[in-house]
């Protein structure tokens, strides 16, 4: 097996530790730390508005990353890429711009397998628009249920996830994007676990907006994407106000920029996209295919040696099909909490609780998981060494 | 396993006073969303005093011992007393070093009694800053 762990600097100065808790944030390789270290050594300066050459440099890198994202993607323009925060500030926008549109009568479709961050901004339209938001059903096994009847003229958006932090379960979407698409409905893809681990081509997807983050792909925190088919963003109003998004401002009105910027207010996170476009570029030059043979192989070996544990019980899809390197399982007598504490102490990261999915624990009827996410610079010895840790924390607590 | 010293160990898997059934006069739930935890905390009263104390919940190891042995700390105090203990009291009752991740475990019941008695003085709630986290 490849050592990748060798380009990763957090992992090489810290050999005794077992990072599986990859959903929540991705360790950064060398390449992306010495692309943001040169940006800001070579290269700073604000962008787009200043007349003199570094700006246009930082301008040139910025934009730069901007195309590899679009490329990374399949984006059709690169101006139907949107540098926001993170997918939750992605799903936000959409939100409160798309959702200014929406009021009474609406309807938005979500499912019971989604992340909080694709739950709430919803909860919070229904609030402020009045519109009714509704959840597609979840089993046991982490799979949604299709409900043609929750389609109806009057479902604007279907807001999905592309897998599940929680349970690892990569729906087909295709159904579900047929049936938005059917009554007219707009369709969002959270695609900040998928991006990680599955290649994305807008095109072939046909969803109408997609969201993910840059620190779970490797990049750095504080900055992610929307993607918006053009004519829908071009509709749809500013979210946040200042800076850049503007063509005029006047004393009692203002008119808004064009694509991209109309959604970009204020300094952008510059030396992130320039990180992010060094970790798209980073796995690239390892390999998609790769990266999901070391992944699917990693998980298979993990969901064999964890199924053979009597004291565990695994959450959601049970075997490697149709699902990403992300298992949640509970221990009989253990609480989750202890469950991360105890490999904890024995130095492996792993996260225990809802993972911000409280309506899907409230479903499954548990409080929480103990959730392993892997990466491709993880390894089975690893694996080995967690199974080994779960066996001694079920021991110690019973 | 450091963190989890015997005597915390076994208050979670013998507590004393779990689901005790005392007809208390006061009651009061708090739960640890981020994590799961939950803790309601029951008081019988003797005047101002605490006659006797039961707690139910479901959470760690951590805050349970803690729901747990916060019952022997607090029968017979006034609750004036109850309203005065902190987040140290806390942590020397379970005699062991508690992290900063588990700080809300081992404060929850102690928030949870605190708050039923604010309460039911009709005074203000207390929330996780005020045991400066």
């Amino acid at each position: 097996m490849m050592d990748f762990k060798k380009d990763f600097p957090l992992l090489c100065h810290r050999p005794d530790l077992i990072y599986f808790d990859n959903a929540a944030t991705s360790q950064k390789p060398q390449a992306v730390l010495e692309a943001e270290r040169q940006f800001y050594e070579t290269r700073n300066s604000n962008i787009h508005r200043g007349p003199n050459f570094l700006a246009e440099e930082a301008t040139v890198a910025y934009e730069g990353a901007r195309k590899t994202v679009a490329d990374f993607i399949g984006a059709a323009k690169p101006h139907e890429v949107i540098f926001t925060r993170n997918a939750t500030e992605s799903i936000n926008l959409v939100a409160r711009s798309f959702g200014e549109t929406l009021g009474q009568g609406d309807e938005i479709v979500l499912t019971k397998l989604e992340h909080h961050s694709n739950i709430v901004p919803w909860l919070q339209l229904k609030e402020r628009r009045g519109v009714t938001v509704r959840f597609l059903e979840v089993t046991p096994e982490g799979e949604i249920v299709m409900d043609e009847s929750a389609f109806t003229k009057k479902t604007k958006l279907l807001a999905i996830t592309g897998m599940s932090n929680a349970l690892g379960t990569i729906p087909d979407l295709r159904p579900f994007i047929t049936a938005a698409h059917r009554v007219g409905a707009k369709v969002l893809v959270d695609a900040s676990q998928l991006a990680v681990h599955s290649p994305i081509d807008m095109q072939a997807l046909g969803c109408d907006f997609l969201a993910f983050t840059g620190h779970k792909l490797y990049g750095p925190t504080g900055i992610g994407v929307l993607y918006g088919k053009e004519a829908l963003l071009e509709a749809m109003p500013p979210f946040l106000g200042g800076g850049d998004m503007i063509e005029e401002v006047f004393l009692d009105h203002f008119t808004p920029a064009g694509l991209p910027n109309k959604f970009e207010a204020g300094t952008p996170n510059i030396a992130g996209a320039v990180g992010l476009k060094a970790a798209i570029e980073y796995i690239e030059s390892i390999g998609r295919d790769v990266i999901h043979k070391t992944e699917s192989d990693l998980t298979e070996y993990l969901l064999k040696k964890l199924s053979a544990l009597p004291c565990l019980t695994l959450v959601g899809p049970k075997t490697s099909k149709n699902r990403g390197p992300i298992v949640s399982f509970t221990m009989k007598g253990v609480h989750p909490h202890d469950v991360a504490e105890g490999l904890s102490q024995k130095q492996i990261c792993i996260r225990g609780g809802h993972h911000c999915c409280q309506p899907l624990m409230d479903e499954l009827k548990i409080p929480g998981t103990a959730r392993i996410s892997l990466a491709f610079y993880n390894t089975s010895q690893e694996i080995d060494r967690c199974v080994e840790a779960l066996q001694e924390t079920y021991n110690y607590f019973t | 396993m450091d963190i989890y010293a015997q005597n915390v160990l076994d208050r979670y898997k013998t507590p004393f006073h779990k689901d005790k059934s005392i007809k208390p006069d006061l009651t009061h739930h708090e739960a640890n969303h981020s994590c799961g935890d939950e803790a309601e905390v029951h008081l019988k009263l003797n005047g101002k005093k605490v006659k006797a104390y039961s707690w139910t919940g479901v959470g760690c190891a951590i805050s349970m011992a803690s729901a747990d042995m916060l019952g022997d700390l607090v029968v017979d105090m006034p609750l004036t007393d109850v309203l005065k203990l902190t987040k140290k009291d806390i942590y020397d009752m379970l005699g062991i070093e508690i992290s900063l991740r588990r700080s809300k475990c081992a404060l929850l019941s102690l928030l949870a009694l605190q708050n039923g008695i604010l309460l039911s003085k009709k005074k203000e709630k207390r929330s996780w800053v005020d045991y400066h986290l």
